[in-house]
């Protein structure tokens, strides 16, 4: 099965290489949306319907936290699983996003097969 | 915290974030300016709050950002590369101020490119690796004494 992934991130070169990264991995993708922050990325969904949503907290406009919200108040998107990758590991941090209703968390740096790891645990993909 | 403690976590966060994210091998190395260098800051709002500087040269920038967007390096704008040095210093910084104690989220401000001015008036604890031929350095400065959670 090839899956639909939207990314979130403000930096076009952190999603270039994530969606590098998931492509090197073997990871299969049939589409790959990009947003670069939380409203962006809630009007792309309004539009297209995707299997996972990635994204970094640290955003102008609208956060990570504020977007992860929102989707778990939306009953249309609230299915859709989010990870968060960010560079802040902290574990406060973590388990503030995974409270709001991540399924999961990637610290950056990561490894290849890390991401691809947490995106097969999160979507459930069987091995 | 110890300045000597600082620095190992600014070493240890600087040489896991090149090896795993921009697949670059570092090597220890002494700081030195090359003639054309890029210099990035991130300032970081928190307890501890501060900021990171990151100086590279501007050939070896051009090779890190070419391996982390899987392009040719002649390809790339320079607007690329300053975008990719500037998320190499987002992560290092937040690589470092997660190995940090803190009782609050800490809260980095977008990456800038600064200038040799800005550049000779940080002060801050550094470490510095050779990637290919040219000198990286990352330096932090920390506005407070912050305690160390251990890796």
């Amino acid at each position: 099965m090839a899956y639909r992934i939207l990314i979130v991130d403000d930096s076009p070169a952190m999603r270039a290489f994530v969606r590098r990264v998931i492509d090197l991995s073997g990871f299969e993708l049939s589409t790959c949306l990009e947003a670069s922050n939380g409203i962006e990325a809630l009007d792309c969904l309004r539009r297209e319907w995707v299997d996972a949503i990635l994204t970094d907290i640290n955003m102008p406009v609208m956060d990570g936290e504020e977007f992860v919200r929102q989707i778990e108040g939306d009953p249309l998107l609230r299915s859709i699983p989010v990870i968060i990758i960010s560079t802040d590991g902290t574990a406060h941090r973590v388990e503030r996003m995974l409270t709001l209703g991540a399924r999961g968390y990637v610290v950056k740096p990561f490894r290849p097969e890390e991401l691809r790891a947490e995106l097969e645990r999160t979507l459930e993909v069987p091995l | 915290m110890t300045d000597v403690e600082l620095e190992t976590v600014l070493a240890e966060c600087t040489e896991a974030v090149l090896e795993q994210m921009f697949f670059v091998r570092a090597f220890n190395g002494s700081p030195h300016s090359p003639p054309q260098e890029l210099a990035v800051q991130v300032a970081f709002s928190g307890q501890p709050s501060g900021c990171l500087v990151l100086r590279i040269g501007a050939a070896a920038a051009r090779s890190i950002a070419a391996d982390f967007l899987g392009e040719e390096e002649c390809v790339l704008s320079l607007r690329q590369v300053t975008e990719v040095i500037c998320e190499l210093a987002n992560i290092i910084c937040g690589s470092v101020l997660s190995r940090v104690e803190s009782d609050t989220t800490f809260r980095l401000e977008n990456p800038r490119v600064i200038g040799p001015e800005e550049v000779a008036l940080f002060t801050g604890i550094s470490h510095s690796v050779l990637v290919g031929d040219s000198t990286l350095t990352a330096a932090v400065h920390m506005d407070s004494p912050v305690c160390l959670t251990p890796a």
